[in-house]
């Protein structure tokens, strides 16, 4: 099943979010990634990343748009947009061997060290999320200790 | 209206009042003391004292139904409020405006598992078009001026609001009605572009069939909807909830489509190259087996919510757009183009499977057949009288065998099925429309779910009349259970008792017992002049089925006759 992006702007109250995701409960959709942000007009933007058929995608569409609190629901595709994911990353106290390994690792992915401390090291790494999926399962449970992730935020690119 | 200094209770009997609210129906508790307190002082709304929130949820459904707008409810917190659940999710499905008020515990121990505390923003949000809690006074007048306007506009449905005590007592300077917009966006014209297409396909069926629901009750366009009828020569089918919509004794009324619909709307569905539906969801229970729903059909959807169009069949021509509208703007287009007589071929056959397939009714058997109940109660009632029904065997007999005239006048628990809508609805019906005989078409299992709203009904005066077909049974499960459960009758069984006449008796309502054919019409008319509210119970054939049925998943032009 495709990937899905839905961009949904509605109003920042209390309880949106559970309004937004029961929607997808109830049509037994497992919601990938959803990230909150409060636009300058402050209404809410809320990114919602999940895997339907076409049918249930136009329909998901339809269903979001109809509840009340929600202004505006744009599907997003992915070729039109730019889509970032933030990782930070903790290890495990690493030998010099495994500690130089996963350095580079993390900086090969455009990833940067922020700290050092007795062998344990904590990194972030930013970029498209099949990138960061990427360097997570090269690493590996043996190297990580703690993933945090923001899940995915994206903005569309100009058309003109 | 100015600026005034008032208490949250006093701000909402106003903010109602503005809204031109004239009847709750109610039960106070703990949490809403404050706003009965109000009440006490208030002379232009009647507040109608239930004996079950879930009584008051059906009234206000009913009320709202009968009348066209919105119904009023009213409960304390936690279990008043969780009471009117079932009543507020049977008006979600049926698409009806209801607004429900209840009390909360005060905001600061909101969360805090206060006495009769629940959490009603959650526990109402996936069965309500919407709704709030109150947490400042300030917030009320908009709120309750929101919840009105959702409620009733574009796809019409409930709306609760929860009221913490801490706000019903505070008072502020508030302007009632509140200046608010209502922002949401219900497209209700068509496009032209569908419009045209639709005009193009009708004009050139050879088959044309429309099928019509609750949309077309809710937007007021029985009239356009016979006219295109008309206009097109084509024959009428409709959804539970659109009986009435044409009157079912026009030359092109075919009845309820479905599971237990007519067999010549049935079939015509079947059969038809063009089908029209226009405020309908299609739902399973109309349609049996999608795959083989309106075979030879192109479908053109009207519907004013864009969440119905292509949810549970195909459509060649989504339209979507307010019913009265969208159809205006296809008769206009039609006028323009379409020959008379051009379907007289269609119509012929149409006819010919109406008289082949009439439904017969004329049973003298004792104990009596329910098809004769029906016959009787409509040769008795007037074209005025609204017709509510429990849900069942008692129900779909009424929607198969009734013929309503009117929108509006027949009442019934369509997508959720809620056995004990049917007495507390008349209930509001008959509180809505004083001046129209009220009757509920009841099971013995579905009246005795709330059949303690006899002491709402006698205490205020309410003279409905309840047809109670007894058979003693949960007769549509014991129904399935002969056809598709081998006989084996389990859990279906519900005894001896009560005696529904001595049950009627002692809450001070008029209650008589009808055994045989001939004394129904003469009891029912007694039932109607008695000057209270009454019970006619009529025993009747216990092994009789609702027939012809479409199996689950079955096809429509394939039910089971026998």
């Amino acid at each position: 099943m495709k990937t899905r992006i839905f961009s949904v702007l509605c109003q920042n109250i209390p309880g949106v979010m559970m309004r937004i995701s029961r929607d997808f409960t109830r049509r037994q959709i497992n919601l990938d990634s959803i990230t909150v942000g409060i636009e300058p007009t402050g209404l809410a933007r809320i990114i919602l990343i999940f895997k339907a058929d076409d049918h249930m995608a136009e329909f998901m569409r339809r269903v979001l748009a109809r509840s009340e609190p929600i202004v505006d629901v744009e599907v997003i595709e992915p070729e039109r947009s730019i889509v970032r994911e933030v990782a930070l990353l903790k290890t495990r106290k690493l030998d010099d061997k495994k500690m130089w390994e996963a350095v580079q690792q993390i900086e090969r992915a455009g990833g940067r060290v922020l700290e050092s401390k007795g062998g344990v090291l904590v990194a972030e790494l930013s970029g498209e999320h099949d990138e960061i999926e990427r360097v997570v399962t090269v690493l590996g449970p043996e190297v990580l200790k703690e993933v945090a992730r923001s899940g995915q935020v994206l903005i569309s690119r100009e058309t003109t | 209206m100015e600026m005034v200094e008032l208490t949250g209770s006093k701000a909402l009997f106003e903010a109602l009042r503005a809204e031109g609210v004239k009847h709750i129906f109610g039960i106070p508790g703990g949490a809403i003391i404050p706003i009965y307190d109000a009440l006490y002082d208030e002379r232009e709304i009647r507040h109608i004292l239930t004996r079950h929130e879930q009584g008051a949820a059906h009234a206000a459904d009913g009320y709202a139904r009968a009348l066209g707008k919105a119904g009023v409810c009213m409960t304390t917190s936690g279990p008043g409020a969780t009471n009117l659940t079932t009543g507020i999710l049977n008006a979600y499905m049926d698409s009806s405006p209801v607004v429900a008020i209840s009390g909360q515990v005060p905001t600061p121990t909101l969360g805090r598992d206060a006495f009769q505390e629940a959490d009603m923003l959650s526990v109402m949000l996936p069965i309500t078009k919407h709704n709030f809690i109150v947490h400042r006074i300030e917030e009320l007048p908009a709120i309750v001026r929101l919840a009105f306007k959702t409620a009733t506009t574009g796809r019409q449905g409930p709306v609760h609001i929860d009221v913490p005590k801490d706000v019903q007592v505070s008072k502020a300077k508030l302007k009632i009605p509140a200046d608010v917009k209502y922002e949401k966006v219900v497209k209700l014209d068509p496009s032209a572009e569908d419009v045209r297409k639709a005009v193009d396909m009708l004009a050139n069926a050879e088959r044309p069939v429309i099928y019509a629901g609750g949309g077309v009750v809710w937007s007021g366009s029985s009239a356009e909807l016979v006219a295109l009828a008309e206009l097109l020569g084509a024959p009428v089918t409709t959804s539970l909830l659109g009986k009435g919509t044409i009157p079912e004794d026009h030359p092109l009324a075919l009845g309820m489509l479905g599971m237990h619909g007519r067999m010549v709307a049935n079939l015509a569905v079947t059969e038809c190259d063009v089908l029209l539906g226009v405020g309908v969801r299609f739902s399973d229970r109309a349609t049996g087996d999608v795959r083989y729903f309106a075979p030879k059909a192109k479908i053109i959807h009207i519907d004013i919510d864009p969440v119905e169009i292509g949810k549970s069949v195909r459509v060649d021509l989504p339209i979507v757009g307010d019913a009265k509208r969208s159809l205006s703007a296809i008769i206009k287009g039609l006028r323009t183009q379409v020959q008379r007589g051009r379907t007289s071929e269609w119509l012929q056959r149409i006819k010919k499977l109406r008289e082949e397939l009439a439904p017969r009714m004329d049973y003298d058997e004792v104990p009596i057949k329910p098809q004769r109940v029906i016959k009787e109660i409509m040769e008795v009632l007037d074209d005025d009288a609204i017709i509510v029904t429990e849900v069942g065997q008692c129900q779909m007999w009424a929607a198969h065998f009734c013929t309503i005239r009117k929108p509006r006048h027949f009442i019934s628990s369509g997508g959720l099925g809620t056995m004990g809508f049917g007495f507390p609805a008349a209930m509001g019906a008959k509180v809505a429309r004083p001046e129209c005989d009220v009757v509920n078409i009841a099971g013995d299992g579905s009246f005795l779910m709330n059949s303690q709203e006899l002491a709402t009904v006698v205490e205020n005066k309410i003279n409905v009349v309840s047809c109670i077909f007894n058979n003693r049974y949960l007769g549509m499960v014991k129904q399935w259970q002969d056809m598709f459960f081998q006989k084996r009758r389990s859990a279906v069984d519900l005894g001896k008792v009560p005696d529904f006449v001595k049950l009627a008796e002692a809450y001070g309502a008029w209650g008589e017992r009808a055994t045989r054919p001939s004394e129904v019409a003469p009891k029912l008319r007694e039932a109607l002049r008695c000057g209270k509210p009454a019970v006619l119970d009529i025993p009747i054939d216990p092994d009789e089925h609702v027939l012809p049925m479409v199996p689950v998943g079955g096809r429509l032009d394939e039910p089971i006759l026998t």
